[in-house]
């Protein structure tokens, strides 16, 4: 009898936690999407129906999906911008103390509790916090208008990501040898030189990497715009929590997870398509 | 010999007497723990001494969940696991009765076993399709537009008033699954419908959104409290327990006598949820009929605003003005069809999310 290589049994744990723990709710999802809603009762109806998914084409509903990705693009943007510089001065900094502070505040910002976190935003941040003033004056909204929420939106998510993408990029920069910058130094490049045409390149892979993975966080994220988010910035999350929770129609959230399944494999894959294209010397190719 | 009383063991002492006159089941302690859901902010603060209270005197532990948003939100919860829920007491309000009653979750009550219910009058009580009692009704609560009096120049005598530029963004509304709708119905009263007729309301309410008078949506009591509390929205239209808290914090008046529009009456109170554990069963409905005691029902009343349903309670005096005498009710109240609003929220909300959210953003 011939025996299974170690391998498929190292992968067999993974590749069942996935199809038990992911692919059987995505299909008990996808069925119930299928499902018709009787408004006012508690049970779904009998048969069939894509009525789920039609509704979704109204405008509104594209709206909402582009507003959750539009934020989350920019939200990701930012965090990648502000999470490269914590990251290589986490790594390169000649004092152990900037770098361990540093590390440490990552971290810590990870297991703060994340109710603390937005209520302190919505305090410091919102219409009468001590720096709403720079929030309105960087977005241009009055801090007291509806559409200032996209800004405490923003900055509560990116709460959230700009420690998950420093800490992604930590091990980035810490794998490429400091000496690649010595030898653009003796080749007469400055350090910023040095940054933005050796190191920058090589940790490409690992941003487009930590950028995706702060896009998925974001369009996936609930509690930000719930909290911060004044009723007015809904993303999808909130669209399939109002169905699920509020309403108990399970058929219309149902529909739009499966929806917003697809839409984010579908542009995180353009993106990664994207950045292979922008970036085919770094970004590894098979 | 002296004997030493503190107000703890005072309270404790008077649940336990009370717990032990009431009837035979009431009395009964069995140590059991129960799930009990309630709503937040003030609620959950007035219910979690008497939930302690009542450990004391009986041995029977009150486990509390809170509702996220609206208490329809538990019945979408409840919805996957039913029989097999944990919750064994739940606070709502008519239209979430009505979903529960059509979904036959409720377990029947009666005053063999809970004689507090005998003093509750008839006209508050749910019944299922079987003609049995199925609620412990604990208030008559009611929702109203009002304004905070030290942010506006001149009064709000007139809804249509809402149109003027002064309440550019300054409306502090709930969204439709929140009070099932009755921000719609109200709107829709002002321009002559109703909750059957409501499109005169969303053409009200896109008016309102249109001119970037919605300053906030809000979702729950402690949304509503908070955004009232800020100083950046001046007008309201919330249940009578968020413009309690709000009124104890700053100057307010409810709009509960308008000539052209209507206040909302409802009762919310405790259902017994069916489940397969019969002594769980009888601890919800020992702690349901403790709630509904004239005592109990006073207490828990007085700081919710709200008007308590036993006959023996005592109202406070705060709710005087927002309560009708029987011709004030037919000519300032109204009590709309809640079966048929909470068959509508899920459109309801639809519209909202298409029609009112886009606009409001735009500011």
């Amino acid at each position: 009898m011939k025996r299974l290589p170690i391998a498929v049994w190292l992968i067999v744990p993974g590749a069942a936690a996935l199809v038990f723990l992911m692919g059987g709710p995505v299909a008990v999802l996808t069925i119930d999407s299928l499902r018709p809603y009787i408004p006012g009762s508690i049970r779904a109806g009998e048969g069939y129906t894509f009525a789920n998914y039609l509704e979704l084409a109204k405008p509104a509903y594209f709206n909402y999906a582009y507003e959750t990705f539009r934020i989350g693009l920019i939200v990701s943007a930012f965090s990648v911008a502000m999470g490269a510089p914590l990251a290589y001065v986490a790594v390169r900094s000649k004092r152990a103390a900037v770098r361990k502070g540093l590390l440490t505040l990552l971290v810590g910002l990870l297991v703060m509790s994340l109710i603390a976190r937005l209520y302190a935003i919505e305090m410091t941040w919102g219409t009468h916090g001590p720096l709403a003033f720079i929030g309105a004056f960087v977005s241009g909204l009055a801090p007291r208008s509806p559409r200032y929420a996209e800004v405490l939106v923003a900055i509560g998510l990116m709460h959230f990501t700009i420690p998950i993408v420093a800490l992604m990029l930590v091990g980035a920069f810490r794998a490429l040898s400091p000496r690649l910058e010595e030898a653009a130094a003796s080749l007469g490049a400055t350090r910023s030189e040095a940054i933005l045409t050796v190191v920058l390149p090589l940790a490409a892979p690992a941003m487009v990497s930590a950028y995706l993975v702060s896009l998925a966080m974001c369009i996936s994220n609930f509690v930000a715009p719930l909290l911060l988010g004044r009723g007015v910035v809904v993303f999808t999350t909130n669209l399939m929590y109002t169905r699920f929770s509020d309403i108990g129609n399970y058929q219309a959230g149902a529909a739009i997870g499966v929806f917003m399944l697809i839409a984010s494999f579908a542009v995180v894959y353009g993106l990664a398509t994207i950045a292979k294209k922008l970036l085919p010397s770094v970004v590894p190719t098979r | 010999m002296t004997v030493s009383m503190n107000r703890r063991s005072l309270l404790a002492a008077m649940s336990a007497a009370a717990a032990t006159s009431a009837g035979p089941v009431f009395g009964q302690a069995r140590g059991e723990q129960i799930l009990v859901v309630m709503w937040g902010a003030q609620w959950i603060e007035v219910c979690r001494p008497i939930g302690e209270e009542w450990l004391r005197a009986t041995g029977d532990r009150v486990q509390w969940e809170l509702h996220a948003g609206g208490a329809m939100g538990i019945v979408g919860r409840m919805r996957p696991q039913f029989p097999r829920i944990q919750q064994n007491l739940v606070a709502a309000w008519d239209p979430v009765f009505d979903a529960m009653i059509e979904a036959d979750w409720l377990e029947p009550v009666s005053e063999t076993e809970m004689p507090a219910l005998k003093e509750i009058p008839e006209i508050f009580f749910k019944k299922d399709k079987q003609g049995r009692k199925v609620t412990v009704p604990l208030s008559t609560a009611g929702a109203f537009w009002g304004y905070r009096t030290d942010l506006l120049d001149k009064p709000l005598e007139n809804i249509e008033q809402l149109l003027e530029p002064r309440f550019k963004g300054k409306l502090c509304v709930p969204v439709p699954v929140n009070l099932s709708g009755l921000l719609m119905v109200s709107l829709a009263i002002q321009r002559g419908g109703n909750e059957r007729n409501i499109e005169p309301g969303w053409q009200f309410l896109k008016e309102l959104a249109q001119r970037g008078n919605i300053g906030r949506v809000v979702a729950n009591n402690s949304e509503m409290i908070n955004a009232m509390s800020q100083g950046d929205l001046s007008v309201a239209f919330w249940n009578t327990g968020g413009w309690q808290a709000v009124s104890q914090r700053f100057p307010t008046r409810l709009l509960t006598r308008l000539n052209d529009n209507k206040g909302f009456l409802f009762n919310e109170g405790f259902v017994v949820m069916k489940g397969d554990n019969p002594a769980k069963i009888a601890a919800a409905k020992r702690f349901a009929n403790h709630f509904a005691t004239a005592e109990i029902n006073t207490r828990y009343n007085m700081p919710l605003g709200s008007g308590p349903t036993n006959v023996n309670s005592k109202p406070a005096d705060a709710i005087k003005d927002i309560f009708y005498n029987a011709e004030e009710l037919a000519k300032y109240a109204y009590i709309p069809d809640y079966s048929y609003m909470s068959s509508q929220v899920d459109a309801w909300t639809r519209r909202w999310e298409t029609e009112i959210t886009p606009l409001v953003r735009q500011g």
